[in-house]
């Protein structure tokens, strides 16, 4: 039993208020990562998660237990840190050693335990050194195990990646998903990098200047986006936005330049309700793309390619919908030998099914009960 | 593919030009040579000159006669000098520690997240900027039987007063209180700096893994601190060698000569008593056991330039 609930959860500096009365459930053994630009309070809430930061309001439990008031050493939790925070004057063996040993663990658990966690995380032949000795990779995998020998009810990860090179980073992104899988802990993960946390969690907790915006699956939070803001975080390249206006009867979506594109049947009930108003429509490149003949699912407008990328595994275009002046422009996943070009003209299909339809002032995703 | 010439890849120039260069450079460092030789080896050399000589000033009819080793000897026969070294000891085995750990207080006080952190570091740095000699004198005043703060104080706690600079071993106590709170300052501001090197994800990480904040001191902060806290230790133990001005200015080194340092002797010996020949001998004495102390230093710090960037 190693859940972990947040109940209006509040901090403030001073007068500051920095997060603003988050709801929060973690399953035992789920894997969810706080994402987030700089300064949405990720890492604060971590943190507090932690015990190194004060709640101000609100009730964190871990296992049960509401652990407010209590130190860190009593919470039964391992962190591992962006810098890695490893003791530069011990050992890999002292380091990992370290919380075992503050416990009074007998020599001999202390020896199986850190001995098995290195097993785990291969780094058995770097015991005797000191943390000045190993590479960033290396440090990074000794943090883990220093976290993992304790046996934790929760890991706590901030950032743990920020300090590696990309290709590093991957590789120890697959390690850490091997290792959720191998031991099945609950773990709560910070990061800035969406990848990161699509191909991390079970949930993701989207978090925005203190609130919470959306908790979901990464399949939620990439199809069915609660907000634009979400939306515009995942996918790379990001959603395309264009300013749009709902028409009579939420019938149709008018996009600048005058392009009129319908909107779907069964959603007709919920956008009615926005008939006239100014809304944000919002679509992914991969619903872009050259229109076929007879295919009911997308809306065709006549496009010009205005920008060619090619990345080898597909090619990003960069279109013109319409023709009249002020017509918005799209970036669409194109097929590596569909061959487009900049200049040609072009019919461009948008996939009528993930159309986003977002409230322009309160950027509030526009969905009928059964999307 | 490119090639590189063979001379360009290992780095080394033509010679012709090896000796310019080598000139240039002696030319550059020639103004600080020139003045380490007229300020520190020209005076030193003189020292020991003088130490082998009989330069007597009080009777200079006498002449600057070769006399050998006879100065050394003479120290090594003088009571004074074995008592003037033994206080300077003492106060170095008192009064070092003593400002470690006053500093390392201080230090650890000046490092904690105040709002406000000017008046704290103005605190520790007034006792360092304030010379020596005032230190002395704020605190003869202080320890004054009559009229200073010490005797006050006692009086109101119906405490008898206590003749602080007239007895041998209160005027001890009183000096190093004083060398303390001069010099624990500086102690400090060396060891504030170690302290701001230590990251706060180590005392996190500690936290996390369960130390308490005395565990947190000993596994985290000691360790971290030992080179700072060494070169502390080192720089203090040099300069406590040298104790002069606040038992200059608090006793004089009475009473008698209780709290005589060596380094006052020296002083007495050379401009009192003009006997340059004497002091310089006890002062070439004192070079060495400064020289002694400055080598474990040295050792010290070519140990841990040989693992540079390590820690």
């Amino acid at each position: 039993m190693s859940e972990v609930t947040l109940k209006q959860v509040v901090k403030a500096y001073g007068r500051n208020q920095v997060i603003h009365g988050i709801d929060l459930a973690i399953g035992s053994g789920e894997f969810v990562v706080f994402v987030g630009p700089s300064g949405c309070g990720k890492s604060t809430l971590l943190r507090m998660i932690a015990g190194l930061e004060e709640i101000t309001a609100g009730e964190i439990a871990i296992g049960g237990t509401v652990v407010n008031d209590m130190p860190p050493r009593s919470r039964d939790i391992a962190m591992v840190f962006q810098d890695y925070a490893l003791y530069p004057h011990k050992t890999v063996y002292e380091n990992m050693a370290f919380g075992l040993r503050l416990r009074k663990a007998p020599d001999a658990e202390i020896r199986a335990r850190v001995g098995e966690a290195a097993g785990i995380l291969q780094i058995e032949h770097l015991l005797e050194r000191k943390p000045r000795e190993l590479s960033g990779g290396q440090r990074q995998r000794v943090a883990m195990g220093r976290a993992i020998v304790r046996k934790p009810k929760a890991f706590l990860f901030d950032e743990p990646l920020s300090n590696l090179d990309a290709l590093l980073r991957a590789e120890m992104r697959v390690e850490i998903k091997k290792l959720h899988q191998k031991l099945g802990n609950t773990v709560v993960y910070v990061t800035h990098d969406q990848v990161e946390a699509m191909t991390l969690a079970d949930r993701i907790v989207v978090l925005q200047a203190g609130n919470l915006i959306q908790y979901d699956t990464p399949d939620g939070i990439y199809n069915r986006p609660a907000a634009q803001f979400v939306a515009g975080f995942t996918g790379s390249p990001p959603m395309n936005f264009l300013p749009a206006s709902m028409g009579e009867g939420g019938r149709t979506i008018r996009l600048p330049g005058g392009v009129d594109l319908p909107v779907p049947a069964r959603r007709v009930a919920e956008c009615a309700r926005h008939a006239g108003r100014e809304i944000v429509f919002g679509l992914r490149p991969e619903h872009i793309g050259i229109a076929r003949d007879g295919d009911a699912s997308h809306a065709v407008v006549p496009g010009r390619v205005m920008l060619v990328e090619p990345l080898g595994s597909d090619t990003l275009g960069l279109v013109r919908l319409g023709a009249a002046d002020g017509a918005g422009e799209m970036t669409g996943r194109f097929a590596p030998d569909a061959g487009i070009r900049v200049g040609q003209g072009v019919p461009i299909g948008l996939a009528i099914d993930h159309f986003h339809l977002f409230d322009k002032t309160t950027g509030v995703a526009i969905r009928g009960a059964d999307w | 593919m490119n090639t590189i010439p063979a001379a360009a890849a290992d780095g080394r120039r033509p010679s012709g030009r090896d000796l310019s260069e080598r000139a240039l450079g002696a030319l550059l460092l020639a103004p600080a040579a020139l003045l380490l030789l007229v300020i520190v080896v020209y005076p030193i050399a003189t020292l020991f000159w003088n130490s082998l000589h009989g330069v007597d000033n009080a009777n200079p009819a006498a002449g600057e006669q070769f006399v050998g080793l006879k100065n050394y000897l003479t120290a090594f026969e003088d009571s004074r000098f074995w008592d003037s070294s033994l206080h300077t000891v003492l106060y170095i085995l008192v009064t070092v520690p003593g400002a470690l750990v006053v500093g390392l207080g201080l230090a650890m006080l000046a490092n904690m997240p105040f709002r406000i952190k000017w008046p704290v570091r103005l605190g520790l740095l007034l006792p360092w900027a304030l010379p020596l000699v005032f230190a002395g004198l704020i605190f003869r005043w202080f320890f004054e039987y009559n009229t200073g703060v010490v005797n006050d104080i006692l009086r109101r706690f119906g405490v008898e007063p206590l003749q602080w600079l007239s007895d041998p071993n209160l005027a001890f106590a009183a000096i190093s209180i004083a060398i303390v709170w001069k010099s624990s300052s500086f102690m400090a501001l060396m060891l504030l700096a170690g302290l701001q090197t230590i990251p706060k994800s180590l005392y996190e990480a500690a936290e996390v893994d369960g130390a308490t904040k005395w565990q947190q001191f000993v596994e985290i902060t000691l360790p971290m601190l030992s080179p700072a806290l060494f070169v502390a230790l080192i720089f203090r133990t040099i300069t406590a060698i040298q104790t002069f001005d606040i038992p200059y200015a608090m006793t004089g080194g009475g009473p008698g000569d209780s709290t005589e340092t060596l380094a006052m002797y020296i002083h007495k010996t050379t401009l009192d008593f003009l006997d340059f020949g004497y002091g310089s001998a006890l002062a070439a004495l004192m070079f060495v056991l400064s020289m002694a102390a400055t080598s474990g230093y040295l050792k010290y710090t070519r140990r841990s330039s040989g693992r540079s960037g390590e820690d």
